[in-house]
Parts: structure tokens; C-alpha cells; sequence
């Protein structure tokens, strides 16, 4: 792929990035609620957008593709088990958005601190929540690095695409905080969806149509189309991938903060219905993209240049490779500075402000923006080690982030938790999830998640039981959301 | 929670459990597209629609 043209596509994006980036500053951005959460005001349109786009990042096309390439269908259903996942949105958004708005919160570990009426609570959450998500956001730099360096047969090098990923993040996240964030995802949610499955028609038709396309696959390699199939996606391996998968909606807080921000729950509504769809194509595209890879490149050593190759093949024009290589960044920038605003967020809210004791709005809103360069720079320093250990720690982030789930069940289900219980939840299980990660990835046979859902539902219960429940907030939060919730019927 | 949420919940459980279960059973030998890769895709496809419905009465209320 020229590298003048790769130059010249993201010049382009990069300015109509900016400018609409700046175009969204209506609104106060002077307020927590309103840098970090845009007022709780977005629209259904717009936040369905904005959600895909932050939790759909390089990993989709580049990812999905190759993991489809390597074991076959299973891919497939992984990605369908976790859109399964987004469900929980259904069950929980509303119960968010509800107590947000009651209670003024504006991260998912302060809504823990305050309902199980404990400040360590929320900072014990801010910090797991930050330990397994920096790793994350510095492998979605790496990414960049790597595809730049890939389609441009190193023209561009590793260090100079994660630069620009870094800094592009930065200037979105402080253009307008969550607005020029949520704004600059849905262009590019829209340009990816729609270039994307443009290339996969082209790659489709090129191989005979539908028809033509599963006959390849069969003839190829027909134990791709079933599971286990050449041994990939045993059922355990399986298991454990999609569970911390599963929960990713309400695990991962730069996506459980977004249920604060529709502006009601008919946006939430369109949010979710928005996002499934979306979705939907999107991890058939992704798919039927890794599929024709290796029908097209059988025997890459690397499943993860089964994109760069599809992109810079004879099947795809040029000029929509590059919209799609492009997109790609874009999508991974769109990960990272929705991290970098949450993450900052989190960090003023319920790390400076519980420890400092006074910190009125203003002044937390100005520690998370010094935050913000801050994390930026740490992500970026992650991603120039280059070690395995980023990948090691970005399997554990997943892994690693289910922890905290038994706590939030319990924030709307369950009056009898108690701040001990999550506290001793989330430690020690965080702490049982690295040990896995960094001593192989699994235990007595079973992956790093499966034992953090365990083990911490397990704590949380019966250290809860043990101990002192806040009585009078369980009673007084959970009968609110009881109420507002047989009223909407 | 509320009587649509349990209805509704229940059958999106019931997918879930379906989305591990079948392909690794029935469809582990099926190498055509209309195995896993089919069953996936409309247990997605309802999954989508009990969304749809466990979400209908949700206003516009600010």
C-alpha cells in the first residue's frame, strides 16, 4: 500500500476528526458530569454510535479475523456469546441510569462506594479497574503500530503510528471531554460499518457469492465450520474466553459508565437496540473476513496480518484498503481515549477525592485532566516495551475486570453486601488473576476468568455474611430502583 | 425485578445456554454452514428481538 496514500487518508480523517471534534463543545464542560458524562444528555443515536465504536476497537478486525483464520467458526460464536453479554445492559442499564441520576454518580466504582456506604470501596474498585485497563489501552496502541508498520512495509515505523495514536487519544479527549469523544466514535462507527461491508461484498463476490464462498470453505477446510474443529476452540479454552467476555458490558467501566450518560431510557433503549444491530454486522464482517483470508492466504504465520494482507490484496481497491486501515486506527484511538476519560475519571473521583478528603467539583475535574496526559503517557510507555508481558496483562484485563461483577449484582439484588465483601472480593481475586496470567494462564485445567468469577462471587458472599451490612442505604437504594422500576410498567 | 424482565431474561438465558451447548454437542460434526455458524447467527438474531421486547416501555422521561 503506497505510503503516501496511507499519509494522506489520515491527514484527512485526522482534520475532520478535529473539526468535529470542536464542533460538539456545546454544553458546560466546567463540571464533572459535564466533561465526563456530557451533561447526562447524549442521544440514543449518538451513544449507540459512540458505545460500538468504544467497545468495537482494533481487536474486531484484526483480532476476530484472526481468530477466525486460526480456529475457524468458534470465533464466531466467542463474539456471540459476549453480544449475548450485552443483555445485561437490558437488565442493568436502567437500574444505572436510575441511581445516576438520583445520587449525581459519575463513575460505576463511586455508585459501589456510596450503595455499599464505604470510600474504600471505591477506591480499592478505581484501582483494579486501572491496573487491568492501562495494559489494555497500551496493546491498542501496539496495534496501531503494527498495522501502520504492516500494510507500509515499514515506511511508517512502529514507534511513529503509536505516537500519533497517543496523541490523536489525548487531543479528542480534551477537545470536549466525553462529547468530542462520543461525537468523532460515531464517524467513525459509521465510515467502518460502512467501508468494512463494502470490502466484504467485494471479497465475497471475488470468491463466487455466498454459495461460492461457504463451497471455498468447505473444500479448504471443512472442520473450520464446526467446533472444536482442528482443536482451537476446545470447549474449555471456549468456556473461558467468553465468560469474562460475557460480563464485559458491566465489568469494564469505560463501557458501564456510558449507562449514566443517555438522556433517558428511551436513548438508553436506542443505545442498546443501536449497538446490538450494529454489532450483529460487525462480528459477521469480521468473521467472513478471517474465513476469506484463509481461503485467499492459507498458511500465514501470523493470524493477526490476515487484515493487512486482505487489505492490501487485488480484491480491494486501494482506496477503500486504505478508508478501512484508517478505520481501524480510528477504532482503536476510540477505545483508548474513551479508557484515558474514564480511567481519569476514576482517578479524581474516587482515588484523589476518597483519599484527599476535600475536593470540591473544580478541583476534580482539573486532577483529571493533568490525569489524563498522564495515563496517556503510561499507556504509551506499555506500549514501547513491546514485551509479552502487555499481552500477558491484556488477557488478564478481561479476565481481570470480571471481579468486580458479584459486587455490582449485588449493588441492585442483593441488601445483605457489604463493603468488606467487596473489598476482600475484588483484592484477592485480582490479585489470583495475575498469578494465573503470569504463571501460564491456567489452573487446575481452567482459564483465569472462570476462577475470577468463582473466587469472587465465593468472597463476596461469605465475607458479606459475616459482616455488617449498611442497612439503612441498601434498604433506602434498592427499594428506589424497585419502585421506579414497577412504575415504568 | 419485574414480571417482562424475568420472562424475558429467562429466554435470553435459555440462548446463552443454547450458544454453548448445541454447537458442541449436536453440530460438533456438522462441516456445512448451516451448523454452528447458522445456529449462532439466529440465537443472535433472537437475542436482538428479546431486547427488543424487554425494553419496549421504557420512555422518553428525562
Amino acid at each position: 500500500m503506497s505510503t503516501t496514500l496511507v499519509w494522506s487518508t489520515i491527514a484527512i480523517y485526522v482534520v475532520i476528526a478535529i473539526v468535529i471534534a470542536y464542533l460538539s463543545r456545546n454544553g458546560r464542560q466546567n463540571s464533572m458530569s459535564g466533561y465526563f458524562l456530557g451533561e447526562r444528555k447524549l442521544n440514543g443515536f449518538v451513544s449507540a454510535l459512540s458505545y460500538s465504536a468504544t467497545t468495537y476497537s482494533a481487536f474486531m478486525l484484526v483480532g476476530l479475523a484472526g481468530l477466525t483464520y486460526n480456529g475457524g467458526v468458534g470465533a464466531l460464536g466467542f463474539e456471540i456469546i459476549y453480544f449475548m453479554g450485552v443483555s445485561l445492559v437490558a437488565i442493568f442499564g436502567p437500574r444505572f441510569w436510575l441511581v445516576g441520576k438520583k445520587y449525581g454518580y459519575v463513575t460505576p466504582s463511586e455508585m459501589l462506594g456510596d450503595r455499599y456506604q464505604n470510600k474504600w470501596v471505591a477506591v480499592v474498585a478505581a484501582v483494579a479497574s486501572s491496573l487491568f485497563l492501562i495494559p489494555y489501552s497500551a496493546v491498542q496502541l501496539t496495534g496501531i503500530g503494527y498495522l501502520l508498520q504492516g500494510v507500509t512495509n515499514d515506511a511508517i515505523p512502529y514507534t511513529t503510528g503509536v505516537i500519533i495514536a497517543t496523541v490523536l487519544a489525548l487531543v479528542f479527549s480534551y477537545i470536549a471531554g466525553i462529547r468530542s469523544v462520543a461525537w468523532t466514535d460515531s464517524l467513525q462507527s459509521l465510515i467502518m460499518i460502512i467501508t468494512s461491508t463494502i470490502v466484504v461484498i467485494l471479497i465475497v463476490n471475488s470468491l463466487g457469492g455466498v454459495s461460492g464462498f461457504f463451497a471455498s470453505i468447505e473444500a479448504n477446510d471443512p472442520q473450520a465450520l464446526a467446533v472444536p474443529g482442528n482443536g482451537f476452540f476446545n470447549f474449555w479454552t471456549f468456556l473461558g474466553l467468553t465468560i469474562p467476555w460475557f460480563f464485559f458490558s458491566i465489568s469494564n467501566p469505560q463501557v458501564s459508565q456510558r449507562l449514566f450518560m443517555p438522556a433517558s431510557l428511551k436513548s438508553l433503549r436506542h443505545m442498546l437496540l443501536g449497538f446490538l444491530v450494529f454489532g450483529l454486522i460487525y462480528t459477521v464482517v469480521s468473521v467472513v473476513w478471517g474465513f476469506s483470508a484463509s481461503i485467499l492466504f492459507p498458511g500465514l504465520e501470523n493470524a493477526d496480518l490476515a487484515t493487512p494482507m486482505l487489505l492490501s490484496s487485488d480484491v480491494v481497491p486501494p482506496i477503500l484498503g486504505v478508508i478501512v486501515m484508517v478505520g481501524i486506527m480510528a477504532a482503536a484511538i476510540s477505545t483508548i481515549d474513551s479508557i484515558l476519560l474514564t480511567l481519569s475519571s476514576l482517578f479524581s473521583r474516587d482515588v484523589y477525592r476518597n483519599v484527599k478528603g476535600e475536593a470540591n467539583d473544580r478541583k476534580q475535574l482539573m486532577i483529571g485532566k493533568i490525569v489524563i496526559p498522564i495515563i496517556a503517557v503510561l499507556a504509551f510507555l506499555f506500549a514501547q516495551l513491546e514485551l509479552d508481558l502487555i499481552a500477558v496483562l491484556s488477557v488478564a484485563s478481561s479476565a481481570g475486570l470480571i471481579v468486580v461483577v458479584p459486587a455490582i449484582i449485588g449493588t441492585f439484588f442483593w441488601k445483605r453486601g457489604t463493603a468488606p465483601g467487596v473489598i476482600v472480593s475484588v483484592t484477592i481475586s485480582s490479585i489470583l488473576v495475575i498469578y494465573i496470567e503470569a504463571t501460564g494462564g491456567l489452573l487446575l485445567g481452567l482459564k483465569s476468568g472462570i476462577w475470577g468469577i468463582i473466587v469472587a462471587t465465593f468472597l463476596f458472599i461469605v465475607v458479606s455474611i459475616t459482616t455488617q451490612p449498611p442497612e439503612q442505604k441498601a434498604n433506602e437504594f434498592i427499594d428506589y430502583v424497585k419502585g421506579r422500576m414497577k412504575n415504568k410498567k | 425485578m419485574n414480571q417482562t424482565e424475568k420472562f424475558w431474561g429467562l429466554i435470553i438465558l435459555i440462548i446463552v445456554i443454547l450458544g454453548y451447548v448445541i454447537p458442541y454437542t449436536f453440530l460438533s460434526d456438522v462441516t456445512k454452514w448451516y451448523g454452528s455458524f447458522l445456529i449462532w447467527s439466529i440465537l443472535a438474531l433472537i437475542t436482538i428481538v428479546a431486547n427488543y421486547f424487554l425494553t419496549t416501555d421504557w420512555s422518553d422521561e428525562e
